[in-house]
């Protein structure tokens, strides 16, 4: 089974983080990466740009609407996302618990996928 | 570059009547044949419904999770596109073409592949899917 790690965090809060410390969170997202490569669970991942670097489409009346920013204001914004491959979800929260934005204040989404595309 | 798109919707599929939900299916068929021929294709997939996702925080060190998304929103993320285009103006033309669009949205979001998040995360280049 394959689940959708959706690491949130707000920005406000992030970018009021010193920046030797966010340095050594993200290395410690770096190892957490590579472990979890190691083990044959990681499928895939990426670091999003700033929620400011949204774009949202919508279509009304046949016509497309684009708007700036994500498709809706939170508390916390997409900041990235790991794909892992899981026996269930106690596995799947087992290795979101690891994900260095809990402890920096953030959360983790766990969203099992319906259907994997394996490249 | 690539670009994230999340599809997000009001209605998932399985909140659809069947045939509708097998008409939309069939759009996706299509959409996904023709941006794997052009070279815009680099990932995907469909989420189950909102309802089966669990939140995770960590407070004083200790394990809290949750049922349900991290954010409750009236349109919902249903399923993804990760996708390479040129610039913003590319992407946007190919979500635009997403059978998502026509019934929630498409956010499109740019993909970090700066040398130090790549370097943090380990990454290879800029394959985001290896």
């Amino acid at each position: 089974m394959q689940y959708l790690l959706l690491c949130c965090f707000n920005e406000d809060r992030w970018q009021k983080i010193p920046e030797s410390e966010r340095n050594r969170i993200m290395q410690e997202y770096g190892e957490f990466q590579q472990n979890l490569a190691a083990s044959g669970r990681y499928r895939a991942g990426a670091k999003l740009g700033s929620s400011a670097t949204a774009t949202t489409l919508r279509e009304q009346a046949g016509k497309p609407v684009i708007t700036d920013g994500p498709f809706a204001e939170t508390k916390e914004q997409l900041g990235g996302y790991h794909l892992v491959d899981c026996a269930d979800l106690d596995e799947a929260i087992a290795i979101a618990r690891r994900i260095p934005t809990l402890r920096a204040g953030g959360a983790v989404e766990v969203r099992p996928v319906e259907f994997g595309h394996r490249e | 570059m690539k670009f994230l798109c999340l599809i997000c919707a009001e209605k998932v599929m399985e909140q659809m009547p069947e045939a509708d939900a097998a008409a939309h299916f069939d759009e996706y068929l299509e959409f996904t044949a023709a941006i794997r021929d052009s070279g815009h294709f680099a990932g995907c997939n469909r989420l189950l419904p909102p309802a089966s996702a669990v939140t995770v925080r960590v407070r004083d060190g200790k394990l809290s999770t949750t049922d349900g998304p991290y954010a409750e929103t009236k349109e919902q993320l249903g399923g993804y596109y990760v996708i390479d285009a040129r610039d913003l103006n590319e992407a946007i033309r190919v979500a635009a073409r997403i059978p998502g669009a026509r019934l929630g949205c498409v956010e499109v979001r740019p993909v970090a592949e700066d040398a130090t998040t790549l370097r943090a995360l380990g990454l290879p280049g800029a394959a985001a899917h290896p």
